[in-house]
């Protein structure tokens, strides 16, 4: 068993749709809802730790995305937004234990998880909002629908 | 042997036209030499992504009944300018809220403006109009609220007034005592990091150091769309000092570029928070060079390591505008991830984003080689080298 904790970003057609309970029943998940905001005509946003097996808790995010589920898996209390991300490497400069870097090939900016420190000194040096604290993350999402 | 933009446009027509990005062409010149790649190659595509301040929306966002003349107006809280014609506001890529904290608690966060603006409409989102007008016979109404969206308004146009640095500074801060927070990024004291903002070998102006092929009336990818350069950007400044392959070794001519909102995409147009510093607009540009000859083969073989950028103390001689300048470091340098100033390593960031560029490149290239894009002949040249037009100082004379 392993414990995730998992941001959902729900587009507004999929609130009406019992999601949760689907990766509870179908995927054998347990989901613990730590913060929600659904409301009808919005978009929807959660954050949830998922406890269960790793092949299931796979299943629970395949079968989300399949929905058209965002799910973002925050690191060290860091949301790392793919969509938000330029690869600019503005992060880079600031990140002293070289967990981000750039790729030589691609260009792009890739994050080691394994290596961040946590130091968060690459917040405030992305002008994206492509790396944020989990509380940030949550609360500008919150606000924004 | 030559070529002319006609002969050139006849060949992507027929989907014959062998269209290269910048990158592949370093190697093809390296590989062919210059003679055989400009025989060979008709078009290379060049391109840049970053912030770029200098930029904006010019919205008609059409007459209500009844009718307003919009004296002050604001986007998503965010004022825009209404000096113009009734309906007509310009929304500013760094424009604040009226009730933005900005700096006073420093360094402010600066999460939304007019960069986000641009980005909510060609995101095809909703924004709320807030506007009044003093009331005239012609215009009665005094004040509206109302949704706009890209699909409401009449009009929507990228306006760009400066664009596309030829080269840029790059930024340290020699301070001892804190770290600042500057437009090239947070710059921690004592030269603990480099930060620099150009896609070096990819960017357009470099590749076309003396403005031979890219002018008035050049058409271009703008934000995802089409667009085209009206003008020499604001601060155009052609006559610093060069380098022997004619490439300025620091900021020189710049561009303004416009085109419609619509057709674009927030994946090229992107609002950017800058701690301390604001907010601005992240654009995406690409523009072809086409290779008239064996001079633009050679232009466009240009690599990072032969472009020189000038390193510049944001703590002190950039704010107080002195022009002292460290010293001189290569783009291969800057983006091998540190550079050496004065005896001393320093780590450095780029703010521009090379993967974007590349990205940028490859798609102008691939709607170039589908015939989807021809090439605009410029109806007046940039001032060059040679034009005497300098970047004057403001005096202050009382």
């Amino acid at each position: 068993m392993i414990q995730k904790s998992v941001i959902l970003n729900f587009p507004r057609k999929l609130v009406d749709e019992p999601l949760v309970s689907r990766v509870i029943r179908d995927c054998d998940v347990e989901v613990n809802i730590l913060q929600a905001s659904v409301t009808p005509e919005e978009d929807g946003h959660m954050f949830v730790i998922f406890k269960g097996e790793p092949a299931n808790i796979g299943r629970a995010l395949d079968f989300l995305k399949e929905r058209g589920v965002r799910a973002i898996l925050p690191v060290k209390n860091l949301v790392r937004d793919e969509e938000r991300c330029v690869h600019c490497g503005a992060c880079v400069g600031q990140c002293a234990s070289a967990a981000f870097t750039i790729d030589k090939d691609t260009c792009q900016v890739v994050f080691d998880p394994d290596r961040c420190i946590a130091c968060e000194l690459c917040i405030p040096a992305c002008g994206y909002g492509a790396v944020e604290s989990v509380s940030d993350h949550l609360k500008r999402t919150g606000e924004a629908s | 042997m030559s070529k002319t933009f006609e002969e050139i446009n006849e060949r992507i027509r027929k989907g014959e036209a062998v269209v290269v990005t910048a990158q592949e062409m370093k190697d093809i010149v390296a590989d062919k030499g210059a003679k055989e790649a400009a025989r060979r190659v008709d078009v290379v595509t060049t391109a840049t992504f970053g912030p770029m301040c200098s930029s904006g929306a010019l919205i008609n966002v059409g007459h209500p009944s009844p009718r307003i003349k919009m004296s002050r107006a604001t986007l998503n809280g965010v004022p825009a300018y209404a000096g113009l014609a009734a309906v007509d506001v310009y929304l500013g890529a760094t424009a604040l809220p009226e009730d933005d904290p900005r700096n006073a608690v420093f360094p402010g966060a600066f999460t939304y403006g007019g960069g986000h603006v641009i980005e909510d409409l060609v995101s095809g989102k909703e924004v709320i109009l807030k506007a009044s007008g003093y009331g005239t016979d012609c215009y009665p109404r005094r004040e509206i609220e109302t949704a706009v969206s890209l699909k409401t308004v009449n009009s929507a146009t990228l306006m760009n007034p400066r664009n596309g640095y030829q080269n840029y500074n790059v930024a340290v801060n020699t301070g001892a005592e804190r770290p600042i927070y500057t437009y090239l990024g947070l710059l921690r004291p004592r030269m603990a990091n480099a930060n620099y903002c150009s896609a070096g070998q990819l960017s357009p102006l470099l590749n076309d150091p003396h403005y031979r092929t890219i002018g008035i009336g050049t058409r271009i990818f703008l934000g995802g769309g089409v667009g085209y350069v009206f003008f020499p950007g604001t601060q155009h400044a052609p006559c610093g000092p060069r380098a022997e392959n004619g490439v300025p070794r620091g900021g020189a001519a710049t561009m303004a570029l416009v085109g419609d909102l619509r057709g674009m995409s927030p994946r090229y147009l992107r609002g950017v928070s800058i701690a301390g510093y604001g907010v601005s607009l992240a654009v995406g540009v690409g523009i072809p060079i086409p290779i008239l000859d064996e001079e633009m083969a050679v232009f466009t073989s240009v690599r990072d390591g032969d472009i020189f950028a000038p390193v510049v103390d944001y703590g002190k001689a950039y704010p107080e505008n002195t022009g002292e300048i460290i010293g001189h470091v290569s783009y291969a340098e800057l983006r091998s991830g540190a550079i050496e100033i004065a005896g001393r390593r320093v780590r450095t960031a780029g703010l521009s984003s090379y993967a974007r560029a590349r990205e940028i490149a490859a798609e102008l290239k691939t709607w170039i080689a589908r015939g989807r894009f021809l090439l605009g002949q410029p109806v007046e040249r940039l001032p060059g080298a040679e034009s005497g037009v300098v970047l004057r100082k403001l005096e202050v004379r009382r």
